[in-house]
């Protein structure tokens, strides 16, 4: 029995780079940085300050009566942003005849941004005077202090993709998943296989998160895995170029219509790709560091092709998880070539759009999977900016710092690693 | 649903719970009516309009992990730890696979785990150097400068959702799909869910499936106290949670965690696995505004995949959150289906709502009553309301009758799943 194929019929985005398809690919096709001085809060004497962050956002362009979702996180926010696009790119607004317990959402997302200030105050008042425990009926006095009861409520995590469901009508099944940086390739990947299994015809599926807020900063200063190129931040995300010293925060989502091919035919949707591969391991190795030789990560890339049905020498062009970390960038290398052959690898442009929106985290995949499919239908394929001094552990062709015109690209592949040792490739083809 | 679909069997089950940890004692504490709701005793929380929890006692990691792993345990939240726990006793329940039994990256985890709160102490030091003197202020400067020197490095780590899942593929070196769901109360159907399809798909030989979830610390239960409706019940908590009892008035936090060990048959039967039960049916979706026909389509979406009607089902397994909405949502879906004479069991009243391990945990339950061939009745469903239109099994335990049970999850949004599984008879 062959397959049930799965197409892609809308995408949007919220990114540093621009609030649709359109104006993100132009820019990170001319190779702009939407990097800056952090502002969403006083980040000054952080060992990082800036970050990519989503400028200008204005949720009352997407939907109606915005103060609904005015208690939301960002990650809600932005999610509902991208899927109104997507779903307004597939003709897929108000109704639109299809059965709507067929229509399901699976969204890799982040948490809601937790209330600093309470923590803060909260705990802080309640610090024994040696600063080793906490008291903790002070704690909950403070806190109930400046707690506001409905923006709690929105953090919960079953929220973010409840909204859409609620607000787009989507009543097939609905799942959200935090797999750290792979989580919304991860997402992508599951609704293909729900779609391929009959589990649902249509799924509203991608990724959306912002931790560019002060735990998410600590927490990655903390690690020491953000840049702290803080005189230069346009410069501070630069996957495989040896001066490289950490990865970039970013904020934003990308959100995707995917449905199955003869129900898109029969609907006279528009077809961009076809979601050809998917694969997905764990490292079961260490909590942040990947394997050094990218053990998961060649078998994603493997059993991704293997899915396809594709060799290594189909693949036109590879959007790498490229972070412009030391560790991930090296041994992604080496899963590249490990996985598609040396010689295969040497020839295959590879790049990293992080090196100009910053990691998105949760979103990222989701984002740049847009980005490969957009490269493969226009024809050109977008560069590693900031790409100055090589890496000899890093020797492929990354596409540094000016797009390439490519054309009789049929296949894209995209990564996504996330600390916890999620290892996933998606690959797009042309139909 | 595609004709090649490879059947799926339940070979290890591991819990932590309030009223036991380990299987056996799970069953016995259920079958005698035993329950794990008090006062929250792991802190003063008599200031929060609800102060009764469900809480696991005496847990601790270091007597369940192999010795080599115990130093990662400070990396692990106490969620996360009950996760990891559960997961581990499920496999050694399981007997393995062991290494060499199976290829690695044949052998999945997929987990239900939400983002787990800080540990107020980490923040302790740091928290009270950024306090600037104004009241409900925090110095930014001071906090970047100073405060982050007293945070230890990895305090990020020990919070993440996806960690019960990474730490458990380390401890078994479980090489494929490695996914963590954070769907709320729904997240332990879906993850156990998504583990069947890549079964049935033949994309891994086995998976660990489990569900953690600690709310029973300052932080958590406080944030909760402000949105959810939880039961007024202080007094007497171990009848504060009543499902689709009358006069029920919310439901009540619990702790806990559960795992099972999940192979396909041909697998299984390879190894020589003992089997427990048998997956054969899922399906999930969102019943927009809770009033009950999504959540009816679910189910009958489920019995479908399993190929039997509604009258071959010995009894459903409710979310029964005890909440006066969500129950009544539940029930109008289950009489629904199945109309108002089939018995309906509730675990939670036993333990209280445990998020993201609720559906496991429950599922338990069934399992075992399958394998024991009765049913424990459901405590505190005194007083039936005629807004939940089906029968609560109470009382002495009931003799199983019928080789399937349905299981049920759902969330405050309207997310929701239904799994069946079979009795194992072969």
């Amino acid at each position: 029995m062959s397959r049930r194929r799965v197409v892609i019929t809308g995408m949007g985005v919220v990114t540093p780079l621009g609030h649709s398809v359109g104006e993100m690919f132009a820019n990170v096709v001319e190779g702009k940085s939407g990097v800056d001085r952090i502002t969403h809060f006083d980040a000054a004497t952080f060992p990082t300050t800036f970050a990519a962050e989503v400028k200008g956002f204005d949720l009352g362009r997407f939907v109606k009566d915005a103060t609904r979702f005015a208690k939301c996180g960002l990650n809600t926010r932005f999610a509902l942003a991208a899927s109104k696009q997507a779903l307004e790119d597939a003709n897929l607004l108000g109704g639109a005849g299809v059965d709507r317990t067929r229509f399901g959402v699976y969204l890799g997302s982040g948490e809601g941004q937790e209330d600093f200030r309470t923590v803060i105050c909260g705990t802080g008042a309640a610090a024994t005077a040696d600063g080793l425990k906490i008291n903790p009926p002070v704690f909950i006095r403070t806190a109930l202090e400046y707690l506001d009861p409905p923006r709690e409520q929105q953090l919960e995590m079953h929220t973010s993709a409840g909204h859409l469901a609620e607000e787009f009508d989507l009543c097939g099944p609905n799942f959200t998943c935090l797999t750290a940086c792979a989580a919304s390739a991860q997402a992508i990947g599951e609704a293909v296989e729900m779609i391929r299994f009959g589990d649902a015809d249509l799924m509203l599926t991608g990724g959306s998160h912002s931790m560019i807020h002060p735990f998410g900063v600590t927490g990655f200063n903390l690690l020491t895995a953000l840049s702290q190129r803080n005189a230069t931040p346009q410069k501070a995300s630069r996957p495989f170029d040896l001066t490289r010293d950490g990865f970039v925060l970013g904020e934003g989502a990308g959100m995707l219509v995917l449905e199955e091919y003869e129900h898109a035919k029969g609907r006279g949707a528009p077809i961009y790709a076809e979601l050809t591969g998917y694969g997905t391991t764990g490292d079961a190795y260490r909590m942040t560091d990947p394997h050094p030789e990218g053990r998961g990560a060649v078998m994603a890339m493997r059993h991704a092709l293997k899915d396809a049905g594709l060799a290594p020498v189909d693949v036109g062009y590879i959007n790498a998880h490229g972070t412009s970390t030391h560790a991930n960038d090296e041994a992604e290398t080496a899963a590249i070539k490990a996985s598609l052959g040396p010689e295969v690898a040497y020839k295959t442009p590879v790049s990293s759009s992080k090196s100009m929106l910053g990691h998105l985290i949760a979103a990222g995949g989701a984002v740049e999977l847009i980005i490969s499919v957009l490269a493969m239908r226009k024809d050109v394929l977008p560069p590693t900016i900031n790409y100055e001094t090589p890496d000899p552990k890093c020797d492929l062709d990354y596409v540094p710092n000016a797009a390439r015109e490519k054309t009789g690209v049929r296949h894209v592949l995209s990564n996504s690693f996330g600390f916890g040792g999620q290892n996933i490739t998606l690959i797009a083809s042309r139909v | 649903m595609p004709s090649t679909s490879r059947r799926a069997v339940f070979t290890g089950l591991g819990v932590f719970s309030p009223v036991g940890s380990g299987a056996e004692a799970f069953w016995q504490a259920l079958r005698a009516g035993a329950c794990g709701v008090h006062t929250v005793r792991s802190f003063d929380a008599s200031a929060l309009a609800c102060h009764v929890a469900g809480e696991v006692a005496d847990f601790d990691a270091k007597k369940v992990v192999p010795k080599e792993h115990k130093k990662r345990l400070n990396q692990m939240g106490r969620a996360v730890q009950l996760g990891l726990c559960a997961a581990y006793r499920a496999w050694e329940d399981a007997k393995g696979p062991q290494k060499g039994q199976i290829d690695p990256f044949r052998y999945g985890v997929e987990f239900a785990c939400m983002m787990v709160a800080t540990e107020l102490e980490d923040l302790a030091r740091a928290s009270k150097v950024s306090l600037n003197g104004t009241p409900g202020s925090v110095n930014m400067a001071v906090w970047g400068r100073d405060g982050l020197r007293d945070i230890p490095p990895q305090w990020m780590l020990k919070y993440l959702p996806n960690m019960p899942a990474c730490h458990t593929s380390i401890l078994v070196d479980a090489q494929g799909p490695n996914n963590s769901i954070t769907s709320g109360d729904v997240a332990g159907l879906l993850a156990l869910g998504e583990a069947y399809r890549a079964m049935n798909r033949d994309l891994a030989d086995a998976f660990l499936v489990g569900g953690c979830e600690s709310k029973i610390n300052p932080l958590s239960f406080t944030r909760h106290n402000t949105f959810q409706p939880l039961t007024r019940r202080n007094d007497i908590p171990e009848q504060a949670l009543r499902p689709f009892d009358a006069d029920r008035d919310g439901t009540v936090l619990g702790e806990g965690a559960a795992a099972v060990s999940l192979e396909s048959l041909d697998f299984a039967k390879g190894r020589g696995a003992a089997i427990l039960a048998e997956l054969v049916g899922f399906a999930a979706g969102f019943d927009r505004g809770r009033k009950g026909p999504v959540l009816a389509g679910v189910i009958r979406n489920a019995l479908k995949e399993a190929g039997i009607q509604p009258s071959d089902v010995d009894h459903v397994n409710a979310g029964a959150s005890g909440s006066k909405e969500l129950d009544a949502f539940e029930a109008r879906a289950i009489a629904e289906v199945f109309g108002d004479s089939i018995p309906v069991y509730a675990a939670r009243p036993h333990f209280g709502s445990m998020g993201a391990a609720s559906g496991l945990v429950e599922l338990t339950a069934s399992i075992l009553a399958l394998r024991h061939g009765e049913l424990p009745g459901t405590l505190n469903h005194e007083k039936p309301d005629p807004a939940c239109p089906i029968q609560v099994h109470t009382g002495a335990p009931r003799s199983v009758t019928k080789p399937y049970v349905v299981k049920l999850s759902y969330t405050d949004m309207g997310q929701c799943a239904a799994v069946v599984v079979r009795k194992w008879d072969e």
